[in-house]
């Protein structure tokens, strides 16, 4: 671990910052909460900078930092704060996100049936397809072993696919998780 | 259909987002932050504050007054309205609260804010004498559901006992409640209305942090505080919960993650559960075990 943590953080930031904006823009509705979220995430790390792990772990325990900042907004307990009101106002007029729909609004019969799902279930299927986090990664990302993320992974696509099913897309392969059907 | 098609945008959408004026902003903000302890930051109302805003609002409640400006239809809401205790003002996607007389009967919050047209049930909820004033929430008890979201927003500099920013979406039917801090006598329980913050210490010049539960229970005792106990159990999914337990749960050599006053006189610390204590138990089940300051009466 580097004995400088300025110089330890800014090299975190720097790499993970992109990807953590991302996962947060894609399951944020609003990119206003999602500056909130994007700077309470990396609060937090600097926070306990001591604990984050090396290298590319450390982008795999952000997602899980954020994922608890993102729960806590969805229980209505962001906090806006003064720090992030230039994030807001950039995120809110970058084409990339003012342009594209959030997957809320996503009402392909597949979109319906995905944000039906239990919300582990979505979570863990979205760190898949969106973040491409093999079974290590979703491990370390969870805070679980990689037999326990088998063994999820292997239920929330079986649920997924019952649920089309149900839902009348006949066809389980119209849905393809990172190449492959479910 | 890949599901990868239903995210709203790639990482790759976001190439040099990293190097823009507005994240390197953020950067230098967060690192010109202390980073220990971390547990007050959020705090914004210094006890000196407090008092001035105390003595303000006696001023204003001498006068006994309630003002309402801007009602539009008639019976319609306001776009701005002050009594002794609070000041709230409607503006495009926000109202503006300036919190005068945080020892004012709850009622009075109740009046201001439904005179502006937001139905909410407010308590007063004793806390910490830095937190004195604070307004606390907005909070959905069943869970808040979008479209659109609330919160709160710390306007600084601030020369009541709180002002903000609150907003949540027009009309929005569900019920909410918010907070408004007063200060606890000796010895009451603290609202406890904040998630834990790994790493947060109660106490100045003592870290209990990677201390065994014995060693930090004989700092406090030698403190004349009492102690109070939380396991802090990792779930897995990679979340956290923190149960209240009593002092029989609890081995002297399990490892104190932080700690945090509970009332003036005593500390709970938050204890990593050893392997022994088995698994970690239904967050929800822990959550409901404990009452909520939202839920109680007064």
């Amino acid at each position: 671990m580097g004995a400088d943590p300025h110089g330890r953080f800014a090299d975190v930031y720097e790499r993970a910052y992109e990807p953590i904006l991302g996962y947060v823009l894609r399951r944020c509705r609003d990119p206003e909460d999602a500056a909130d979220v994007v700077a309470e995430t990396f609060t937090v790390a600097w926070r306990r900078i001591d604990e984050l792990p090396e290298g590319d772990e450390a982008r795999l325990w952000l997602y899980g930092v954020a994922r608890r900042v993102l729960a806590n907004h969805r229980r209505g307990e962001l906090r806006r704060e003064q720090r992030a009101e230039a994030l807001r106002e950039h995120l809110a007029s970058l084409p990339a996100v003012t342009h594209t729909r959030s997957p809320e609004e996503d009402f392909s019969p597949i979109g319906r049936v995905f944000r039906a799902l239990p919300d582990g279930d979505r979570e863990l299927l979205s760190l898949v397809a969106w973040e491409r986090l093999d079974t290590r990664q979703l491990a370390a990302a969870l805070g679980i072993s990689r037999n326990a993320v088998r063994i999820r992974l292997y239920r929330a696509r079986r649920r997924f696919a019952r649920a089309l099913a149900t839902a009348g897309v006949d066809h389980p392969h119209a849905a393809i998780l990172e190449g492959s059907s479910l | 259909m890949n599901l990868a098609n239903l995210a709203r945008l790639r990482d790759e959408d976001l190439a040099g987002q990293a190097s823009t004026a507005q994240a390197r902003a953020l950067m230098e903000s967060i690192v010109s932050e202390e980073r220990a302890p971390a547990g007050r930051r959020l705090r914004v109302a210094p006890a000196r504050r407090a008092r001035r805003a105390l003595a303000l609002g006696a001023v204003a409640v001498g006068l006994g007054v309630a003002v309402a400006i801007g009602v539009g239809l008639p019976g319609g809401p306001a776009t701005r309205y002050a009594n002794a205790a609070v000041t709230i003002e409607r503006a495009t996607d926000y109202f503006s609260v300036t919190v005068t007389d945080p020892a004012a009967d709850p009622g009075r919050f109740e009046e201001a804010f439904r005179a502006v047209g937001l139905n909410v049930t407010v308590k007063t909820i004793p806390v910490p004498p830095d937190e004195v004033g604070r307004l606390i929430g907005p909070v959905v008890p069943a869970g808040f559901r979008g479209p659109g979201s609330i919160g709160v927003q710390h306007v600084a500099p601030c020369a009541a006992a709180f002002c903000g920013k609150v907003w949540l979406p027009a009309h929005y039917s569900g019920r909410v409640v918010f907070g408004i801090g007063r200060a606890a006598a000796p010895g009451e329980p603290y609202a406890d209305d904040r998630l834990f913050d790994p790493g947060e210490e109660a106490l100045d010049g003592y870290r209990s942090h990677g201390r065994t539960v014995a060693e930090a229970r004989d700092e406090l005792r030698r403190r004349r505080l009492k102690v109070g106990y939380r396991l802090y159990w990792t779930l897995p999914d990679g979340g956290f919960v923190d149960q209240r337990v009593t002092a029989d749960r609890m081995e002297d050599g399990w490892i104190v993650e932080g700690s945090r006053h509970s009332s003036s006189d005593t500390v709970d610390l938050y204890v990593v559960p050893g392997p022994e204590a088995g698994p970690a138990p239904d967050p929800m089940t822990v959550y409901e075990a404990e009452p909520h300051w939202y839920d109680l009466e007064g």
